[in-house]
């Protein structure tokens, strides 16, 4: 577990968010536990049920699945689908964000992938 | 753990001329961690002790599992109103010893833990032989919630159990709080003014204003409901319009409002030119029940 709830959205969003990153991160490999509900709620002060619609969200995704009796497991392929589901959200929450900031600055599209196109190159170079 | 439904309906209380319980119904369902918020003189305390048949009701009734509360020895054992100590007062409770305080406790509250109270006391560092009145306000403040975890009691009631707390002492007793619940799945109302650092503990928040409950919901679905859009002064108006405009504040011609809407309107707000950010649990309540006075 790392970090700590700050940001404004809701608190079984970034629960859910946050075992993705640590999914993403290699802290949780496929077919390894996950912390329980009652350990997240611990850990983060937080009411168990808001724990569990965290945890119940990633196993309607199937990244998550239930071992009856033991706890939560890190399903085959979950890094694969978070990553996928990312990519949906970072168009969403990232590039179009990006094109609406540009048009507000009456940057045309070709500068604008100019723009991104410089901006890799340069991360390369790093 | 074997919890009933507390069930208030159409509850009506008066001090003198003054009504301060307006028709009010509610209910508490078991296994939950409910938030009790609203401004002072809301009403809060007032209802919390007629729920718990501390205090008389002009009309209405109150029942748990079906039977009524008042004078229900059985029902009223299955309840704890952990009521907040006053300093100020120096008679009944408060000459007592705290020894003697929790001895009392321990005798009405069948489900009493007394190894569970022992721990809580090492914990706190309260001494047993001195006044409650003797007490700092924190301390006075630990006693109440030693008193609401070791009663054990199906229903547990704490009315401003923060007030007085350092920031240490408010986050070691929202994990006492939930390590409890975590074992015991027993019902808790929780009072308080302190909301941002609670909001997170409490599966429902039910909100009180003027008398009258305002909100009884999970607390994410209804956070979930507000956002605030800001942007310039005609297009956030355009956005904004059909939605309910709970609050506005406005420089220049930039504007900015907290409103309350489905998630369908706002997504369209998401292709205009305005910023739409998400609310907190005290911004939330800010609008609701600000009346103005915040701004």
């Amino acid at each position: 577990m790392h970090g700590t709830l700050s940001d404004q959205s809701l608190i079984y969003l970034q629960i859910s968010r946050m075992l993705e990153d640590d999914i993403l991160r290699g802290v949780y490999r496929e077919e390894e536990q996950v912390p329980s509900t009652n350990e997240l709620a611990r850990g983060y002060s937080i009411n168990p049920a808001t724990a569990a619609k965290g945890i119940n969200l990633l196993v309607s995704e199937g990244i998550l699945y239930k071992k009856r009796g033991i706890g939560m497991f890190v399903a085959p392929g979950a890094e694969e689908a978070v990553k996928q589901k990312r990519k949906a959200a970072f168009y969403d929450g990232f590039v179009k964000p990006l094109v609406k900031e540009g048009a507000s600055l009456s940057l045309s599209g070709e500068e604008l992938l100019d723009m991104v196109n410089r901006a890799i190159e340069e991360g390369a170079s790093q | 753990m074997n919890t009933g439904i507390l069930k208030a309906e159409g509850v009506c209380k008066s001090y003198g001329k003054k009504e301060v319980l307006h028709n009010l119904d509610l209910e508490i369902q078991p296994g939950k961690i409910y938030g009790l918020i609203g401004r002072n003189g809301a009403g809060k305390t007032t209802l919390l002790g007629i729920l718990t048949a501390q205090n008389t009701m002009n009309s209405g009734a109150v029942t748990y599992n079906g039977q009524p509360v008042w004078e229900n020895q059985e029902a009223l054992s299955h309840i704890c109103f952990s009521r907040e100590l006053k300093p100020t007062l120096f008679s009944g409770q408060n000459n007592l010893k705290v020894k003697h305080y929790l001895k009392t406790a321990a005798i009405y509250y069948p489900g009493w833990d007394q190894e569970y109270a022992q721990r809580l006391i090492d914990e706190f560092k309260l001494e047993p032989k001195k006044k409650i009145c003797q007490l700092s306000k924190g301390q006075m403040s630990m006693v109440t919630i030693l008193i609401a975890l070791a009663s054990r009691a199906p229903i547990t009631i704490l009315d401003e159990p923060a007030a007085g707390l350092d920031v240490v002492m408010r986050e070691r007793f929202y994990q006492l709080l939930l390590e409890d619940f975590a074992q015991t799945g027993r019902t808790f109302i929780v009072s308080t003014h302190i909301i941002e650092e609670a909001a997170s503990v409490f599966e429902q928040v039910i909100i009180i204003d003027e008398g009258r409950i305002m909100e009884n919901a999970p607390t994410d679905e209804l956070v979930d409901q507000f956002r605030y859009v800001s942007g310039r002064e005609d297009v956030v108006d355009q956005v904004c319009a059909g939605l309910q405009v709970l609050s506005a504040h406005q420089m220049g011609r930039h504007k900015t409002v907290a409103v309350r809407g489905g998630g369908v309107k706002l997504a369209a707000a998401l292709d205009a030119d305005v910023d739409v950010s998400p609310m907190s649990l005290q911004n939330v309540f800010v609008a609701l029940c600000g009346h103005g006075d915040a701004q």
